[in-house]
């Protein structure tokens, strides 16, 4: 598989040379795979903002070096080059729907391509088409987005983001705030992104239900360093280890966990509910008639 | 004789006396039932909306009765009404029709002030409800506002932080705290006020696991043990669950009012009312599917653990 991502020794110092100066990112290496969808989980304070920030060149490494899209980024690479690296590297920030400006929906979502040397109808073009690709009925393309509800806004925001048509989407907590219908849609988009426009997704999110149901790859990070670099199969496997870094297990995980501890024999433990109710139907008597009441 | 006479009268008397007594207490309780009765809310009939171009109502009709002491859950989806209904409360938006009492005063244009201390609120994002350059400043920040006194507000500010567990963070920066912290900071704010009602709109969406949890038990603390009067408007299952009443919002009226047990037996309906489906009601809708019976009734996670290992284990 070809690495979408390569990231070598990256060292980051916020401040660096003054006496206020930080240590944020100490020796991460990490390899994202072309198409891959990994989760980025770990406290507030344990670095994945930073970690992030270097992606789309916002910020450089203080030492080491990190690979993106082909694009080479060390301390010493100049602002200007950086702006390549920004076509490859969609950015979806926390509520989103606080940058749209424009008059209409149509409008906002055809911004970026047009700063990035797109012809009006051109622009317009993919605005249209990005539109669609996240959910958005036509007949909203020509109102105001500050018409619209919370979670259509979000998609408005994102639509925005698709315009520049990344290979790689970076959504730090999209669904904060949204209900949690609004949170299954928006997720569900994101995996038919995955799957159908083949996007390197990287999620950096709380929701350990999320992890389990989407993401192929897991990296938790702690005091600014990986502290896990795995699958969720794995990660998840140990909710010792999990509880000691003061993380939490998929709502099935901790489930199983409670069935295990009443003797129920799992090998391992299950990540989704589908999977713990395939295990759990094997396990069953399965003469319906023997339940009574 | 006299002194036969005397007992007689006393002995009278006496029972005189004694039933006077009872008869006081008689309607010393009934009229402290009544007391309660009158709730510490009452909504009646209330209408609302943000533009007069709008054709709907974004409250419609809203009757609500909410009992002091109570913790009442408020659901519904995104746009459903119920921060418009919250906002009502504390007089932040002002009605098209209804009236709303609360603590027995009716909300007008005089006493919106008075009633606006008997109310807390706790909104969504800890960030945007910082005040104070350190903690304690914040804290202090509503109590300096109303001209409280400087010796009283210290006493109060050092209250309210036990009460939220954040004593040892008096002199820190806000932003050297985690979501759930400054969220515990926001709450302590609201009490050093010392209101009768509090109201969490939203306030543990934004918040990670832990945060999470911690805001929930505060509020139950809250609740059951300071005696608060407590409406939380979520989307959360576990703040809802732990509720003594939900109530569900939509379209800007109240279509729901039950037990949170009752209202878990919905399933996937609570999708559409805002809510999570519970964890045991989704596993046991997965097992249906694989043709596996499971009890009818509404089952927590305890009850749905042990039935399932007891049907595993018997055999």
């Amino acid at each position: 598989m070809v690495k979408s991502i390569h990231i070598e020794k990256l060292n980051y110092v916020y401040q660096s040379g003054t006496p206020f100066s930080r240590r944020a990112l100490t020796d991460v290496s990490l390899d994202i795979k072309t198409g891959s969808y990994t989760a980025i989980i770990g406290h507030t304070g344990s670095g994945k903002s930073t970690l992030l920030q270097h992606l789309n060149g916002l910020l450089k490494p203080t030492s080491g070096s990190l690979t993106v899209a082909g694009n080479h980024i060390t301390s010493e690479t100049k602002n200007k080059e950086l702006n390549e690296l920004r076509h490859h590297v969609g950015f979806v920030f926390q509520f989103p729907e606080a940058q749209l400006f424009e008059e209409t929906v149509l409008k906002d979502i055809a911004f970026a391509p047009k700063n990035f040397g797109k012809s009006d109808e051109e622009a317009e073009q993919v605005a249209a088409k990005m539109a669609t690709l996240v959910g958005l009925p036509d007949s909203v393309l020509d109102s105001s987005p500050f018409e619209l509800s919370g979670g259509q806004m979000r998609r408005v925001a994102i639509a925005g983001v698709l315009a520049m048509e990344p290979q790689i989407l970076v959504l730090d907590e999209p669904t904060a705030g949204l209900d949690p219908k609004g949170r299954l849609e928006m997720m569900e988009m994101f995996e038919q992104l995955h799957q159908e426009q083949h996007l390197t997704i990287i999620l950096v999110t709380h929701q350990m239900n999320d992890v389990a149901n989407y993401a192929d790859h897991v990296v938790v990070m702690e005091n600014g360093g990986l502290i896990a670099n795995s699958t969720p199969e794995r990660v998840f496997s140990d909710p010792d280890w999990l509880h000691k870094h003061h993380l939490g297990l998929p709502q099935t995980t901790a489930f199983a966990a409670k069935l295990a501890k009443q003797g129920v024999p799992f090998e391992t433990l299950p990540l989704t509910e589908k999977q713990l109710a395939e295990k759990l139907a094997e396990l069953m008597p399965q003469s319906g008639g023997e339940l009574h009441g | 004789m006299v002194v036969p006479f005397v007992y007689a009268f006393n002995i009278l008397n006496l029972y005189f006396f004694m039933f006077r007594i009872m008869v006081l207490l008689i309607l010393k309780t009934k009229f402290e039932r009544e007391r309660t009765m009158d709730g510490i809310i009452d909504i009646k009939d209330l209408c609302f909306r943000y533009s007069q171009e709008n054709e709907k109502l974004d409250l419609s009709h809203v009757d609500l009765h909410v009992n002091e002491g109570e913790w009442l859950a408020v659901i519904g989806h995104n746009g459903s009404g119920k921060s418009t209904l919250a906002k009502a409360i504390d007089g932040l938006i002002e009605p098209e029709s209804g009236e709303i009492f609360v603590d027995g005063q009716k909300l007008t244009e005089e006493s919106l002030w008075n009633i606006r201390k008997k109310i807390g609120m706790v909104f969504q994002n800890p960030d945007n409800q910082f005040v104070g350059a350190d903690v304690e400043g914040d804290v202090a920040f509503g109590l300096e506002n109303q001209g409280i006194e400087r010796e009283e507000m210290h006493i109060r500010v050092k209250e309210a932080l036990q009460v939220v567990n954040m004593q040892d963070f008096a002199k820190h920066e806000p932003v050297r705290l985690s979501g759930g912290q400054k969220q515990r900071v926001a709450i302590a704010g609201v009490l050093a006020l010392r209101p009768k009602i509090v109201i969490f709109d939203e306030s543990t969406s934004m918040l990670d696991p832990e945060g999470r949890m911690q805001i929930i038990s505060l509020i139950k603390q809250m609740n059951r043990e300071e005696g608060f009067t407590v409406i939380s408007i979520t989307h959360d299952i576990d703040e809802a669950s732990l509720a003594d009443r939900v109530v569900v919002v939509d379209d800007g009226k109240i279509m729901g009012d039950s037990l949170p047990e009752e209202l878990f037996q919905k399933g996937n309906e609570l999708i559409d009312l805002g809510l999570d489906v519970p964890y045991p009601q989704r596993l046991k809708f997965e097992l249906n599917k694989r043709g596996i019976q499971t009890p009818s009734e509404y089952m927590d996670e305890g009850s749905m653990v042990n039935w399932l290992s007891r049907s595993i284990l018997k055999n």
